[in-house]
């Protein structure tokens, strides 16, 4: 709670401190200069932008704690009612990225690790550095140049079809994000998963579940898989908050109307109530994402008591 | 005459019958043996610092230069119906626009006819100072304040702590964006210090687990014990052996910090007027079906600093401090 009441509080501050405001940024600015700035102070007046600072924190305070996150500037519509709007996109493509996140890397890793020092082992290392090192959005576009290259299929970026309408259209769309965002995601997860396969591989339970006869492959899905993820769900809250900063690049680019992207117009034209209440909403998850973790972590791995 | 081996005395003597320390080149060609990866990572560290250095004996170009050539249906004396008929007739330069690479432009030319060869070596050198900038800025600050928290502890800590935790429940891209709308336009110091306020929190934590592990231990007691100032402590006892994960922050988060940059400058929020590589991508972006070199060039030039900076990063954190792997 203290930690999204700092958040809450540096959003706030941060925003108040950048240059303009909405009013300034949509007022016609065609009319005459007295008529202008007849308009601009109207129009702050009745966005309550006219008030003090300390004033208006302790309103977005106040209505926080009471879950009310502010009405958009822009659509009048409060925040909750455009993070719904915005969010099946986010959902679709996020859940899409982490897919493929999860299904290279978990492979990947597990392979490398068993593999290692073996040519298999460098050329998946290899790839996962390279995936660490490539800019999400790069990857993007070597995607797309491949498409356009051999004629794949036609990228269109104008209107977001649903996965649950129209599922042709909508892979098709987000294919390419997809698939950039999870190696962009993946290969993190398969540089953590391999190091702590390596780790695990070592332990004496490995050896005993092979002396007792069973076969490789039980021993590292059954036995050394199962150990070596849990450092992997450690880093869950930072793979989020990952995933959500590749979303607004990615939604951005391909013009899938999202969280992210709508997240990235909402700055740009300074319509900060949804600013704040999206950013806390994520920040809230990511929070939340954490202690479910560490409590996971307890029950997963009965050697960690809490004190 | 007796052999030195009887006149040396005894300690001496098995000093001499110690192997002879390596030469530092010799540990360094070991190391590189040794470490096949990092060793390209330095070698490929050492090239973008240098080309970042040379730059504008290597651009060849102005970053901003635009190449044009004359116009051969350009006529002084077109009247306004012909011009409307033909705007090209009143042009009398054309911009050598979108050119593929050849031994003029040596990665071809952009949207507005500029190389895109010097554009790239000038994107180095921003990169070189956004990367080693911002990652200098978020360990001297991370240091400072986790030296502090960790040391004093109490309630300094849990203060210091609650910030960090609140800006690492950010996403990364989020709390960048914010911070760099500041100003209408981003200049170039305003991009480093938000990248370095990024690092800093991460910066901060691990200072101050380095340094809580430190302060219970018995050297620190023993010099609190003879009546050294805090300070004194703090500096010269704590400090000093921590240096170690600092060195390897510092150096391992420089590639972030560029990709960081080049995300900022590919969504139109980087530095506004400077050439940057992330900028390069996105206005390559619009052209991508029949003008792939631009993006391509660039986006390679980021992955391939970012992997140097990494490699060179992850072999010296190897060296130092095994203990900071997977962080």
């Amino acid at each position: 709670m203290v930690v999204l009441w700092v958040v809450a509080s540096l959003v706030f501050f941060s925003t108040s401190l950048l240059p303009g405001d909405f009013a300034q940024r949509t007022v016609a600015t065609n009319l005459e200069l007295a008529d202008y700035s007849e308009a601009l102070k109207e129009a702050r007046r009745l966005l309550g932008l006219d008030k003090p600072v300390w004033e208006r924190y302790a309103t977005f305070i106040t209505n926080t704690a009471m879950l009310d996150l502010g009405t958009s500037y822009d659509s009048r519509r409060t925040t909750w009612v455009e993070l719904g709007r915005h969010l099946p996109p986010t959902l679709e493509l996020g859940a899409l990225i982490t897919l493929v996140a999860f299904s290279v890397s978990i492979p990947v890793g597990v392979l490398s690790a068993v593999k290692q020092n073996t040519w298999v082992d460098y050329v998946l290392r290899t790839f996962a550095i390279l995936g660490v090192a490539t800019p999400v959005f790069f990857l993007a576009i070597l995607m797309t140049l491949v498409v356009l290259k051999f004629d794949l299929f036609r990228i269109d970026i104008v209107g977001s079809p649903h996965l649950w309408d129209d599922p042709a259209g909508a892979l098709k769309l987000y294919s390419i994000p997809a698939i950039s965002g999870g190696i962009s995601g993946g290969a993190g997860i398969m540089r953590i998963l391999r190091s702590q396969m390596l780790e695990v591989m070592r332990n004496d339970y490995i050896r005993t579940a092979r002396a007792k006869g069973l076969n490789d492959r039980t021993v590292w899905v059954r036995h050394a898989m199962k150990n070596a993820m849990l450092p992997v769900l450690t880093v869950m809250g930072f793979t989020i908050a990952g995933i959500v900063s590749g979303q607004i690049i990615l939604e951005n680019m391909f013009n899938i109307d999202g969280v992210g992207r709508y997240l990235f117009t909402r700055l740009l034209i300074r319509d900060f109530p949804p600013f704040q209440g999206i950013v806390l909403v994520i920040a809230a998850v990511i929070v939340t994402t954490n202690l479910l973790v560490d409590i996971a972590y307890a029950w997963l791995d009965p050697r960690i008591r809490y004190t | 005459m007796a052999s030195n081996d009887t006149v040396l005395p005894a300690p001496t003597r098995a000093i001499a019958m110690l192997p002879r320390r390596r030469s530092r080149m010799r540990q360094a060609v070991l190391l590189a043996r040794r470490n096949k990866l990092g060793a390209a990572g330095v070698l490929g560290m050492v090239l973008i610092l240098l080309i970042a250095l040379l730059s504008p004996v290597l651009q060849r170009y102005g970053d901003n230069q635009v190449f044009q050539t004359a116009n051969p249906e350009f006529r002084a004396t077109a009247t306004a119906i012909e011009i409307a008929r033909n705007p090209r007739l009143s042009t009398p330069f054309i911009q050598d626009r979108f050119q593929a690479p050849d031994w003029e432009h040596w990665l071809g030319t952009d949207q507005f006819g500029r190389d895109i060869y010097a554009r790239i070596i000038v994107g180095t050198r921003l990169a070189v100072i956004i990367g080693i900038g911002a990652s200098l800025i978020a360990v001297l600050s991370g240091t400072v304040t986790g030296l502090i928290s960790g040391y004093f502890g109490g309630r300094v800590d849990l203060i210091v702590q609650r910030v960090v935790d609140a800006v690492q429940a950010f996403p990364g891209l989020v709390l960048l964006l914010l911070l760099v709308s500041i100003m209408d336009q981003p200049n170039l110091p305003l991009t480093v210090a938000a990248l370095g306020f990024l690092g800093w929190a991460a910066s901060t934590r691990i200072v101050r687990s380095a340094v809580l592990a430190l302060t219970a231990s018995p050297f620190v007691e023993a010099a609190r014990s003879y009546g050294a100032t805090d300070l004194r402590v703090m500096v010269q006892h704590v400090l000093l052996n921590v240096l170690a994960p600092i060195v390897v922050i510092f150096s391992i988060s420089i590639g972030l910090y560029i990709l960081a940059e080049a995300s900022l400058s590919f969504l139109g929020l980087g530095p506004a007027d400077k050439t940057t590589w992330g900028k390069m991508v996105n206005s390559g972006r619009n052209s991508l079906d029949q003008n792939p070199w631009e993006s391509v060039f660039a986006g390679g030039a980021i992955t391939l600093a970012v992997l140097a900076f990494n490699l060179a990063g992850d072999a010296l954190r190897d060296e130092l401090d095994p203990r900071l792997r997977g962080r």
